[in-house]
């Protein structure tokens, strides 16, 4: 039987990658038919075709890593390179709206009544429900290091307790905040204040809800035994991300709930 | 102090260079003299005194501010709708 004289994963073929392309044709394509022609059948395809593909992909690591044994020490320093190259590029992404509130809150146009908050808005209190807010995912950035140091020191119970405790914290921000939506007296529609507030945090809460996903996948591979106390780079990958999400809210509430008040 | 300014309206030929605005774009000293020529006549008519001080402020705005702009916020005033604070 022939064996590889590396410690490299050359990775077997593999569908998903083709049907993730073929997802995100469906998807745009399908975003330009549902505007012109009121239709939603080909973006719900696509979008279908790329939960499917996600979840099998992400799978078929898990496999080939945790059962198959792939994932070399080599191997994971490219998979921590890779995540961390991830997360470098969402700080991008958000710095640009964070760019676009900057630009208009600085320097507010007449139209607006040359001041910050824009004339006619009534801005959430941020000393309320937003400080909540920031008191809950701070929290969870806690849980999250001790379900980390739980894993590395081989508490089980802990691990799964300290893991369930962020994944319902990071609930417990998503309902708040979804009600905050509802309760708001401004919409995305009131001029550059409602664009920069929905777009910004709402792509921070569609973050949340992803990060939470990811940490809730991490606590059902905790139960089923999967991390190690020394190689549990899934979870490490799932607690970054939450940092990263927990930081973002943080520069959200310091610029646009506080001081955009 | 009111024949100063009078003197000073006379010798009025356009707005001077104001500090507070070095840059090419003028947008906000229009819409500052705007509302304070505005908030000059507000404050002026309470008190029940002459408002000639505040032609300053017109003459400034009359020069900068396209026509268009004027006419915009003039009628946002009568509207009610007018943004700025006044």
């Amino acid at each position: 039987m022939a064996h590889q004289a590396h410690a490299y994963h050359m990775v077997d073929p593999s569908p998903w990658p083709l049907t993730g392309a073929v997802a995100a044709l469906l998807m745009t394509s399908g975003l330009a038919i549902w505007m012109h022609f009121n239709s939603v059948t080909l973006m719900s395809l696509g979008l279908v075709l790329l939960l499917l593909t996600m979840y099998q992909w992400w799978r078929d690591i898990v496999r080939e890593g945790t059962f198959q044994g792939h994932h070399t020490p080599p191997v994971q320093k490219g998979l921590r390179y890779g995540m961390i190259l991830f997360i470098t590029s969402e700080v991008f992404f958000f710095l640009g709206f964070f760019w676009a509130f900057y630009h208009s809150s600085l320097a507010p146009t007449p139209e607006l009544g040359g001041c910050w908050p824009p004339a006619g808005i009534t801005t959430l209190d941020p000393f309320e429900v937003p400080l909540l807010n920031t008191a809950v995912l701070l929290a969870s950035g806690v849980t999250v290091t001790w379900a980390h140091h739980s894993i590395m020191e081989g508490h089980r119970k802990q691990a799964i307790q300290s893991l369930t405790l962020t994944i319902l914290l990071g609930f417990y921000f998503t309902i708040l905040q979804a009600l905050e939506y509802y309760e708001a007296p401004f919409t995305i529609a009131d001029g550059v204040y409602g664009s920069t507030f929905f777009v910004a945090t709402g792509f921070h809460g569609l973050h949340v809800i992803i990060g939470s996903t990811f940490l809730a996948v991490c606590l059902l591979r905790q139960v089923q035994y999967h991390f190690t106390s020394e190689h549990h780079f899934g979870f490490e990958a799932a607690a970054w991300y939450w940092h990263f999400v927990d930081v973002v809210w943080l520069f959200l509430y310091i610029s646009i709930y506080w001081w955009g008040s | 102090m009111a024949e100063d300014i009078k003197a000073k309206l006379e010798q009025y030929r356009t707005a001077p260079f104001d500090a507070r605005f070095p840059n090419t774009n003028q947008t906000r000293n229009c819409w500052s003299n705007y509302l304070d020529y505005h908030r000059c006549q507000k404050a002026l008519d309470a008190k029940g005194v002459d408002t000639a001080p505040c032609d300053w402020y017109k003459r400034v705005y009359k020069s900068l501010c396209p026509m268009g702009w004027v006419e915009k916020w003039d009628g946002q005033r009568d509207d009610g709708t007018f943004p700025g604070k006044i």
